[in-house]
C-alpha cells in the first residue's frame, strides 16, 4: 500500500488521490451524525468535481517540486530559515539554521495545517497521517511531524541536519504548506511520562513558525 | 448546482442606503448567471453606479473605475475577480463561537438569519460548531457573531471530501503590512478569495498569486505569477488577482472569485502585494499560500503544547524566548 501510494505520488501528480485522511484527532461529527444539514435541499454539492480531479490533466504543483523552504519567525527574536530537499522518492533532507535560542533543545515540529490565525490551534495537531503517538524520529511509533529536538548553543544559534522518509515533498502526504514551528521547550520525545507526552512530547509554546512554501530546485 | 443560485445573493456588508443598487445587480446577475461557470459574461465588475460613501475605501474606488478587469472579461480564462461588495458563490463556513447553552444557540441562529446571503445554520453546542451555508463574506459573519457578545473563531472552510484541499489561507505578519488572505474552493473551477490588509500605502496596489512560496529575500524571491503552462493561452496569468485599492488608512478589503484556480495547486506559493498597479516592482510584502482546514477538520480547542484555549489564541501567541 505504501509503496502505490509512493509510485502515485512519484508519477501520476494527481490532486486527489482517494481521500488519505490526514485528521487523526477526532472524526468529523457534523458530517457524521448530523444528517439535517447536509440531506438538505440547499446542500448539493457539485459531485462532478470529484471525476473531475480524478481525470484532470497532470497538474504543475505541489507534486512536482523536490525542494522547499521555510522562513521562520516569532514576535521575539527567535528565527530562522530551514530548506528542504528530496532526491526522487529518497529521504527528505531538512538543513535548518535558527537563531535567538535559550541554549539548549527545542522541539522541533511539523503541523499539520500551515494556517496560524488562530495561533497553535489552526496549525492542528503533529502531522500525523498515519495515525500514531507522539515519539522521536528514530521510532516505529511517531508521528510524521515529529523531527525531535534541535539544539541551541550557547550563543543561541541550533543548525541541524535531519534526514527523515516520512516527510515528503510530494504526494498526498506532502508536507508543502504545513507549518514548521519550533518550542520553547525539549520535546521528550514521547517518553517523559508527562500527560502530553504522547502528544506533543511536552514541548511548551511555540517560538517561531513558518509555512513550508516551493522555491526552485 | 447550488452555487448557481447562489450566485444571486447578494452580499453587501455596507449600511442599507447601499442596499437598492446591490439588489438591482443581484438580480440581473441572476438572469445571466445561468450558464455559469461556462458563461464569461458573468462578470462581477458590472456594478451598477455605488453612490455610497462608505467606510470602505474600495467601494468607492471601484466607482471610479469599475470596468479595467471587465474588459479583460471575454477573451480571459483568468478574469472575475472582483471587490468590495461582490456577489460570492456559496460556500460552507464552519466557526467555533462561545456558546454554553440552548439559549446562546437560539440567540447565534437567529443573528445569522438576519445576515444577508446566509442559506442555513447548523449547530452542535456540544463541539461549540456553527456551520454557516451561504454567499456572506466572512467578514460579515465574523461581525455577526460577534454581535451577539460571543467569541467566534473561523476554523474551517469548503467541503475537503470534494477537494482534498478545500482552502487554504495567507497570513501577512508585518511588520509594515499585515493581513489575511483565505482561498476556498468552491467548485472545481472556481475558488473564493477574501482578504484584508492594512499598513498599505494609499492607492492601488498589483496583487497576484506567485510560483514560489520562498520569503527568503521576501517578495523578490517568490518569482514570477503563478501561470501553469498548460493554460498559457490565457492573456493573463492565472495567478493575477488584479488589483487592491488602500484606502486613506491603508487598508484594503477584496472579496472575489477566481475562475480555473485550484487551491491543491497554490499549496506552498505565495501571494505577493506589490507597490504599483502594474507590478512594476519587486513586491513589498509577500506570504506563503498554506494549507487550511475544511469543514469538520479541525475542531481543536485548545492548544496541546502551552494550554492556551482558541478563544485566548492569536496569530502572534508566541512564547518568549529567554536569552
Amino acid at each position: 500500500m505504501e509503496a502505490a501510494l509512493a509510485a502515485m505520488a512519484a508519477h501520476t501528480l494527481i490532486l486527489s488521490p482517494p481521500h488519505i485522511s490526514s485528521n487523526p484527532h477526532h472524526p468529523p461529527p457534523l458530517l457524521r451524525s448530523s444528517s439535517s444539514f447536509l440531506n438538505g435541499p440547499s446542500l448539493k454539492l457539485p459531485r462532478q468535481s470529484l471525476t473531475f480531479s480524478l481525470s484532470a490533466k497532470p497538474l504543475t504543483i505541489v507534486s512536482a517540486a523536490k525542494k522547499a523552504v521555510v522562513v521562520l519567525k516569532g514576535t521575539s527574536s527567535v528565527e530562522g530559515v530551514a530548506t528542504l530537499t528530496q532526491e526522487e522518492n529518497g529521504p527528505t533532507t531538512v538543513n535548518v539554521r535558527i537563531t535567538g535560542l535559550t541554549p539548549g533543545p527545542h522541539g522541533f515540529h511539523l503541523h499539520e495545517y500551515g494556517d496560524t490565525t488562530n495561533g497553535c490551534i489552526s496549525t492542528g495537531a503533529h502531522f500525523n497521517p498515519t495515525k500514531m503517538t507522539h515519539g522521536a524520529p528514530e521510532d516505529e511509533v511517531r508521528h510524521a511531524g515529529d523531527l525531535g529536538n534541535i539544539v541551541a548553543n550557547a550563543d543561541g544559534v541550533a543548525e541541524a541536519t535531519i534526514v527523515d522518509s516520512q516527510i515528503p515533498l510530494t504526494g498526498p502526504n506532502a508536507v508543502i504548506g504545513r507549518a514548521l514551528v519550533v518550542h520553547e521547550l525539549e520535546d521528550d520525545l514521547g517518553k517523559g511520562g508527562h500527560e502530553l507526552s504522547l502528544t506533543t512530547g511536552n514541548a511548551g509554546g511555540r517560538l517561531a513558525c513558518g509555512v513550508v512554501g516551493l522555491t526552485p530546485v | 448546482m447550488a452555487f448557481l443560485r447562489s450566485v444571486a445573493t447578494t452580499t453587501t456588508a455596507i449600511a442599507a442606503s447601499a442596499l437598492p443598487a446591490a439588489i438591482a445587480f443581484s438580480s440581473l446577475s441572476s438572469s445571466q448567471s445561468s450558464q455559469v461557470p461556462k458563461t464569461k459574461n458573468l462578470s462581477l465588475l458590472s456594478f451598477a453606479p455605488n453612490p455610497t460613501p462608505t467606510r470602505f475605501g474600495l467601494v468607492k474606488n471601484f466607482a471610479d473605475k469599475p470596468s479595467v478587469l471587465h474588459m479583460d472579461a471575454p477573451t480571459s480564462d483568468t478574469k472575475a475577480t472582483s471587490q468590495g461588495d461582490a456577489v460570492l458563490p456559496e460556500l460552507l463556513t464552519e466557526y467555533m463561537v462561545d456558546m454554553k447553552c440552548e439559549g446562546c444557540v437560539n440567540a447565534v441562529k437567529n443573528k445569522l438569519q438576519t445576515v444577508n446571503g446566509i442559506k442555513n445554520v447548523e449547530v452542535d453546542l456540544s463541539n461549540q460548531v456553527v456551520r454557516i451555508l451561504g454567499s456572506t463574506p466572512v467578514k460579515t459573519m465574523t461581525e455577526a457573531l460577534e454581535q451577539t457578545g460571543r467569541k467566534a473563531r473561523l476554523i474551517g472552510q469548503g467541503v475537503p471530501e470534494d477537494f482534498l484541499i478545500s482552502a487554504a489561507v495567507a497570513e501577512f505578519k508585518g511588520p509594515e503590512i499585515f493581513g489575511v488572505a483565505r482561498l476556498a474552493q468552491v467548485n472545481m473551477e472556481l475558488a473564493r478569495i477574501e482578504a484584508n490588509f492594512s499598513g498599505l500605502s494609499p492607492g492601488k496596489h498589483g496583487w497576484s498569486i506567485n510560483e514560489f512560496g520562498d520569503l527568503t529575500r521576501g517578495a523578490a524571491s517568490t518569482g514570477k505569477v503563478f501561470n501553469p503552462v498548460n493554460e498559457g493561452k490565457a492573456e493573463k496569468p492565472l495567478g493575477d488577482l488584479g488589483t487592491l485599492s488602500a484606502d486613506e488608512k491603508g487598508e484594503a478589503i477584496f472579496s472575489g472569485i477566481k475562475e480555473n484556480l485550484r487551491i491543491a495547486d497554490l499549496i506552498g506559493r505565495s501571494i505577493v502585494i506589490y507597490g504599483t498597479e502594474d507590478k512594476s516592482d519587486p513586491g513589498v510584502t509577500a506570504a506563503v499560500v498554506a494549507r487550511s482546514a475544511g469543514v469538520g477538520e479541525n475542531y481543536k480547542k485548545i492548544c496541546t503544547c502551552d494550554g492556551t484555549t482558541i478563544w485566548e489564541s492569536s496569530d502572534t501567541d508566541f512564547a518568549i524566548s529567554k536569552v
